[in-house]
């Protein structure tokens, strides 16, 4: 019983983990982040199975996870009000060519990261961005004033 | 290149799509008996209780029903004398022992033999009223799997003063 509680506290854990820690980290691994995703996901795994070796409860860990993937999955689709909690809602940068500093901040977003977003879309100048947005899944979208 | 999308568009419900929802569904479904299996400890590792009881004596055993390979343990025996026990002795069903690594005994016994291949574990004279608990812990040998009897007798010398009857099983 207290390996799929264990399971379930601890999906909760990270998910938690995530949202506060934030997309922006997230999304962008640097090697750093890497190993240490790595790191954490021994540290799960030893608090979850502990010194379970069976298949038993590999198969025990592995469906609470997936159910509970589906779970808030299916909350976060059906419930309106739990979505900014559970996956966030996109935060816009930058408005009618205008860059929102405080928004920057608060995601702590500097400009020059922007702008290297902005490159990667193929956008050669921040003057040239109309709408740039920071979706739920840590990836800048822009809009172009020519677009 | 525009008949890629009108392909599709053509049958906005492939009968394989369906199939597979469904699929899923019944997976997801499966996944969430597992789960809920697990909860009520149908795999292991919760503990429940079984006592006999005597004139003599009453022996309580605490242990889990079901374990999986790998789990660290406890067992406890308590017996609670009656009457005045000179010689008492637990006598193990092979499952105590069968695929376990033994990590500890508390209090050790003072001599352990074997009887008709069980395990028998001795203890100093218990009186009336007396009370004796002892604490094991194992660690599952994860190669040991299978449903095993896991019952205890309590003796006096050779005879039999009170004894339960449980089953161990070893998920893989």
């Amino acid at each position: 019983m207290d390996l799929v509680l264990r399971t379930i506290f601890v999906f909760f854990l990270i998910l938690v983990i995530t949202r506060a820690v934030g997309r922006r980290e997230l999304s962008s691994m640097e090697p750093f982040d890497l190993i240490l995703l790595v790191v954490i996901g021994d540290l799960v795994q030893q608090g979850v199975t502990q010194s379970d070796y069976s298949l038993t409860g590999a198969t025990m860990v592995i469906v609470t996870v997936a159910l509970l993937t589906v779970v808030t999955a299916w909350l976060s689709f059906r419930v309106r009000r739990l979505r900014p909690l559970l996956e966030g809602d996109p935060v816009i940068l930058v408005a009618d060519g205008r860059i929102l500093e405080r928004n920057l901040r608060r995601q702590r977003m500097t400009v020059e990261e922007l702008g290297a977003e902005a490159r990667l879309a193929q956008i050669t100048s921040l003057d040239d961005v109309r709408y740039a947005v920071l979706e739920t899944n840590g990836k800048v979208s822009f809009v172009t004033a020519s677009s | 290149m525009t008949r890629l999308f009108t392909d599709v568009a053509a049958d906005p419900e492939p009968r394989g799509e369906i199939v597979g929802l469904w699929t899923r569904r019944a997976v997801l479904t499966i996944f969430a008996a597992i789960a809920v299996l697990g909860l009520l400890d149908v795999f292991g590792q919760g503990t429940t209780q079984t006592a006999a009881s005597t004139p003599a004596a009453v022996l309580r055993v605490t242990a889990p029903k079901a374990v999986r390979g790998g789990l660290f343990f406890q067992s406890r025996v308590e017996i609670r004398a009656r009457r005045a026990i000179a010689h008492p002795r637990l006598v193990l069903d092979v499952g105590w022992v069968e695929g376990m690594q033994f990590n500890s005994i508390e209090p050790a016994p003072v001599s352990e033999a074997s009887r008709d291949g069980r395990v028998v574990l001795s203890y100093d004279a218990l009186d009336a009223g007396e009370r004796l608990i002892v604490w094991m812990q194992f660690e599952v040998d994860p190669t040991s799997v299978g449903h095993r009897p896991y019952g205890l007798e309590l003796d006096d010398a050779e005879t039999r003063v009170a004894s339960v009857h449980r089953w161990l099983t070893v998920f893989p």
